[in-house]
Parts: C-alpha cells; structure tokens; sequence
C-alpha cells in the first residue's frame, strides 16, 4: 500500500482523530462516573453518621451507650447490608463496632483506625487485608456535658469497582470496533470520492503528443474532481493547439524555403547547361550549385527533424530484425571505411527482433556509422554490435577514433553542434546527423546515450525495447 | 506530346516551361487550380505535372477529379512538403509520380520522361555507352570487350547511369535508386562509389565515360566535354 497516498493519508488521519476523541470521551466517562459514585456513596454514609450523631449521641446523656449500640444495629442491620459502623469514644473506647456481614465480604474487627482529623466530618478509603477498599464516612461529634465520639460509617466500594470495571471492559472492546467500522467506512468512501481520480490519472498518462485530441472523462458530478478534469482537458486542449501551431509553421516554412531553392537550382542547372560557358564561370556556377544542394540538404534534415519531434515518424511501423538491418547496412556503407582504410565489422549473431519505422531505424545505424567513420582516422577499427539483453535491443557502435572531451559530450546531441571546425575535417555535415539520431530514438521511445574517451574511441549505445516473440 | 504544368510560382513555372520546350514538348501553363482543373478538363494531355498548393483548388483535389473522370494521364505531383503521410494520401488518389521541392532539373526530365515512356527507354537486356557494355541478364559490365569485375552495389550505380545515356543524375537520384532514403544526407558515398567505379571504369582507357557535373551530380556519355 502506498503510505504516500491521498486515500491513506486520509483514512490515517481520520482513524488517528477518531481514536483520540473515542479515547478522551470514554476516559472522561469513565472517570465522572467513577467521581459521582463514590460521591453518591460517600453522601449517604455521611448522611446516616449524621443521623446517628444527631437522633442517637444527642441523648446519650440520657440514654446511656448501651441504648445508642443497639438502635443503631436494629436501624441500620450492618450485618445484613455488608456496611460497617463503628462509634467510638474520644478516649479511644469503641461503644459499637458492627458485626461481620452475613455474606463475609470483610471482618469489621480487621478496620484499622481512621488517621485523626480536626474536620468535623470527612472520609477514607481504608485498603482492607483482603485487598477489599472500604470506604468511610466519620464525623466528629462533639457536645457539650458528654466526651466527643468518632462515628464511621462504611460500606465496600465492590460494587462501584465492579460497575465500573464492567464498563472499562465494554469500552475497551467496543473502541477498537467502533474505530475499525469507521476506518474501514472511511476507506470505502474515500476509494469512492477518489476513484475518478484512477479514471483520469490512468487515461492521462495514455495521453501523448500523438494522440492530443483525446480527451480525458469528465464526471458530471459538479464537485471538485469535475473541475479538475475539466481543467485539464482545457489545458490539454491548448497543448494541442500549440501542437497543430508548431505542426503547421513546419509545413509553412518548408514550403517557402523550398520554392526559393528550386528556382534557385532550376536557373542555376539552366545556365550551367550552356554549351557555350567558360569553363571559368561554368566552375563558380558548379560551386554555387554545390551549396545550394547542401543548404536543401540543411533544410530537409531540419524538416525530418521537426516531423519527428511533431510526432509523425510512426507512420510505417512494422516489426523486423534488427541484428538483421545492422548487417546489411554495415555491408552497405563497408565502402566508406575501406576507403579510409578502417576495419569495420557488424557481430549480430542472434536475431534481436524490434518494432518501429525501419527505415529511420537504418538512419540511425547509417548516421551513427556514418559519424564513426568520420572521426576516425585511417587504419583505425569500427565494430558494430548488436544483442538482445533483458527486454532491450542494444546496439553499439564503438571506434577507436579521436573521441569527444568531456565537456562537449553532453551537447553532441544538439542541432547545429560541431566538437569544433577542424575535427569536421572539411566534411558537409551541418552537425545534424546525430541530433536525427536522438529524435528518431526519442519517437520509437529508445534512448540513446554515449561514452568517450579523447585519443581512445567513442562508444554509442541504442537501447530499443525487445520485441517479445 | 503535350504537356499541362499547373504550377502558382510564376519562376518555377517558367524554369520548368523553358526546360520541357527545350526537349521538343509543348506546354501549356496554369497559375491556379480552377483552370488548372478546367483545362485538364478540356483538352487530352499526354502529361500533367501538379503542384500541391495551389490558390483556387489545390494539387490533390484537381487530382482527384481527373482521376474520377478516369482519365489515363500520367500525373506528376511537385510538392514543397514531404511528410509520409501526403506522400501516401497522393499516391492512393491516383498520382504516378512523386517529386519533392527543391528538385535536381536533370531529374524532373528524367521523370517526366519515364512517364511519358517516349524515346529510347531502354528495355534491351544489353545497355551499351561507346565501348561500354552492361549486361542487366548476366549483370555482366565489358569494356572495350574485357570484362571488368564490379561489386554489386557499383554494377547497380554504373547500370543506372547507363539506362540514360548523356543524363545527369543528381546524387539525391542515385542514392535513392542504389541505396534507400535511409542514406539520405550521406552523398559523400556516392563520390566515393563513383570514384572506385572510375578506377575500374575508367582509369585504364583513354575514353573517359563517367563525368561529373559540378554541383548536379553524375553522368555516363562519351560526349567530348565542351
């Protein structure tokens, strides 16, 4: 899963939140209930030591102790309700201690004493040796004419433990549920919310400078996805605009540059034709001609070079052998280097099967050969390689020739780039040759890339996709 | 032999014109496509050379229409664009011929003269240039009755240049005939060619046959250079 996603962040995010209210709700729950029970309790056991102070301790004067013990157990019947009672004198003389409760839970006779307190009234929470808590209600009855008396009054918070443990374990279940549910709903809603976004994010990369009058879907949902595709059809569009523009100024400018150079070449043919010429004139008109070939040859190769760019080179694609194609114009162009006295050789020993414009194909391997032979001196070595190797056809031609310094290496590509005006040696290149190699890779989606060493060769490498058999 | 030129650059129009009178054909000459169309229309030709663009109706759409009149005229089409894709569209519409701008002359008439298969195009298994002998059977070359032993791709260069005898071909023609279009920009190898085909062609005889025309391109002819 990819953790950088919009529709995991989300889900994160909003599981992170949920579980961080869910938790603060049910710790605030928990602990408010806790406060109020305890309270509720210590409230009442408060109130029935006030009663026994008040309806009891008051008279005991009259009374006697003996009369205040056992109205208080026929009253409140501790031993029946599991409550503890116990009055004591300040002279540390206990007038009535509860007996055990009928269902055991604590032995009254174990309840330590209360810490003294000044407070008239105030309350404890003994931890019983059972690991039972009792808690306890005192009041400190004094009253003139009689010694003042300690009354508790008690009762084990069980039962509110209980309650409450109970609810500590629903909560702890039922969160991670409550929290998973959501999640799991968030998920569904956001993989809902975000699916137009696959749709368009899939039909955009299917979008090339080839197939620019495609558009991509727009759902007519009038949210904010909707706005999104419609802006990028819009920009799409202008894309395609520009596209066609650039397109069209090609075909314009090639048409205005070639009438002139046909008129040109058409007088110039004309007038050398003239019998009558001396031979003076009929050489200059010869090196006239000669240029205006080689500036129809500029032109051409830059128009190859924009239709390639533009996107029309896939015209006639098909599928054939590429060691195949290296041969048979290794073979072809074997004159070249013989005439330099070059050793130039082609290994396609297998066959390394490929898709695309054969014929551009064979322009890059007669261009690149073409360069090789051109910086290479005499007697020197030009091997042509060809091989299929993980998915990829490569094909290399390495020299041993002059090489490339390294900081013309990464312009050799561009139009018009020459190393510098020597190592052209005079030849009629306008340094396109390789600027048509890269387009012509770029189009069949192949790279190219190229090693040098000055004085030890230059290596070019065309790494075409396979074609799978 | 009669020949329509629809043709809207008056200069290249008329460097045409000149060039076809100059072999003995008649021309007549339309500047835009309407009657370019009508004339097309109204008279037989034996030939119409075409350009694209053309004010009025343009090159493909008058080639459709005297291709749907069903008419037998050879078409040659000139245009100033060379995409594929025109190329394909103009052939399917009917067009015989194909020629694009900027054009070597020398070609333009060899063309037209294929297509209007007038003169001696040379059918004869045997193509013979003064004591030259290229025998397309055998692709067998003799000179002066001594065999001379060639490469394939110097016997199909010298068997070119012999179909038209005292033609220049243009180094464009000859790599497009010999290579492919692949080799295009790359018209040091004909010289290169051509040079080792002197060497056997040439270099032991007094006569030289293959000459260079400077800045066109290569001719066979034992004419005596004026």
């Amino acid at each position: 899963m990819n953790t950088h996603s919009i529709r995991f962040r989300l889900v994160m995010w909003y599981a992170g939140l949920l579980t961080g209210i869910f938790l603060l709700l049910c710790a605030l729950l928990y602990l408010n209930l806790r406060h109020f029970l305890e309270n509720d309790l210590r409230e009442s056991q408060a109130r029935r030591a006030r009663q026994i102070a008040q309806t009891l301790l008051v008279r005991v004067q009259q009374t006697g102790e003996r009369y205040v013990a056992s109205q208080t157990k026929d009253w409140y019947e501790p031993e029946i309700n599991g409550r503890f009672i116990r009055i004591t004198r300040a002279d540390g003389e206990t007038v009535y201690l509860s007996g055990a409760p009928k269902d055991g839970s604590f032995d009254p006779r174990q309840v330590p004493a209360l810490t003294p307190s000044s407070q008239p009234e105030f309350s404890q929470k003994l931890k019983l040796p059972g690991g039972k808590t009792l808690l306890i209600a005192a009041l400190n009855f004094k009253s003139s004419g009689h010694p003042a008396y300690l009354v508790e009054f008690g009762e084990l918070l069980d039962p509110v433990e209980t309650m409450l443990d109970h609810l500590f374990l629903q909560l702890a279940l039922g969160l991670p549920i409550a929290v998973l549910v959501a999640v799991g709903g968030g998920y569904l809603l956001v993989r809902r919310a975000l699916q137009p976004v696959e749709v368009i994010t899939y039909k955009a990369e299917r979008i090339t400078q080839h197939s620019l009058s495609e558009r991509l879907p727009e759902a007519h949902t009038g949210d904010e996805l909707q706005r999104l595709s419609h802006s990028l059809n819009r920009m799409i569009a202008r894309l395609d605009d520009a596209f066609q523009n650039s397109k069209r100024f090609v075909a314009d400018a090639s048409h205005e540059l070639r009438t002139p150079l046909t008129i040109l070449r058409g007088e110039l043919e004309n007038l050398s034709e003239d019998a009558q010429l001396n031979p003076e004139v009929r050489s200059r008109l010869g090196s006239v001609l000669e240029e205006i070939e080689r500036l129809s040859r500029i032109v051409e190769q830059l128009f190859a070079l924009s239709r390639l760019d533009a996107g029309e080179a896939q015209t006639e694609w098909t599928q054939f052998d590429l060691a195949e194609l290296a041969k048979t114009t290794t073979e072809q162009m074997s004159l070249l280097a013989e005439d330099k006295g070059i050793a130039m050789t082609c290994q396609a020993s297998q066959k390394v099967p490929v898709e695309g414009d054969r014929a551009r194909l064979k322009q890059v391997v007669v261009n690149l050969l073409d360069n090789a032979i051109k910086y290479t001196p005499e007697r020197g070595m030009i091997q042509l390689h060809v091989r299929g190797a993980n998915g990829h056809a490569i094909l290399e031609v390495a020299d041993n020739g002059i090489g490339i310094p390294p900081d013309a290496l990464p312009h050799i590509f561009e139009r018009f780039y020459r190393v510098d005006q020597a190592r052209a040696n005079g030849s009629e290149s306008a340094g396109l040759g390789l600027s048509i190699v890269k387009s012509i890779c770029t189009a069949h989606g192949a790279e190219v890339e190229v090693q040098s060493t000055i004085g030890k060769g230059s290596r070019f490498r065309v790494k075409l996709p396979l074609l799978k058999n | 032999m009669r020949i329509l030129l629809v043709e809207d650059e008056k200069k290249v129009a008329d460097i045409i014109a000149r060039g076809l009178k100059a072999e003995r054909y008649a021309v007549d000459l339309s500047h835009d496509g309407q009657t370019g169309w009508e004339m097309a229309d109204a008279y037989d030709y034996d030939l119409v050379i075409l350009d694209l663009m053309l004010p009025g109706l343009n090159g493909t759409e008058i080639l459709q229409k005297i291709r749907r009149k069903n008419q037998e005229v050879p078409i040659l089409i000139l245009t100033a664009r060379d995409g594929m894709a025109d190329k394909i569209k103009n052939f399917e519409g009917g067009a015989d011929d194909y020629l694009t701008k900027p054009f070597a002359f020398a070609e333009l008439m060899l063309r037209v003269k294929a297509l209007l298969r007038r003169g001696p195009v040379n059918r004869s298994s045997v193509l013979r240039v003064a004591d030259l002998e290229v025998d397309r059977l055998s692709q067998q070359v003799k000179r002066a009755g001594k065999k001379v032993e060639l490469t394939a791709k110097e016997y199909s260069l010298l068997e070119y240049l012999a179909t038209h005898p005292g033609r220049v071909f243009s180094r464009t023609m000859i790599i497009e005939h010999v290579w492919d279009q692949s080799f295009e920009g790359l018209t040091n190898i004909v010289d290169v060619y051509v040079r080792h085909l002197r060497a056997k062609v040439d270099d032991p005889y007094p006569t030289k046959l293959l000459r260079t025309v400077r800045g066109v391109g290569y001719s066979l002819s034992d004419e005596v250079d004026g």
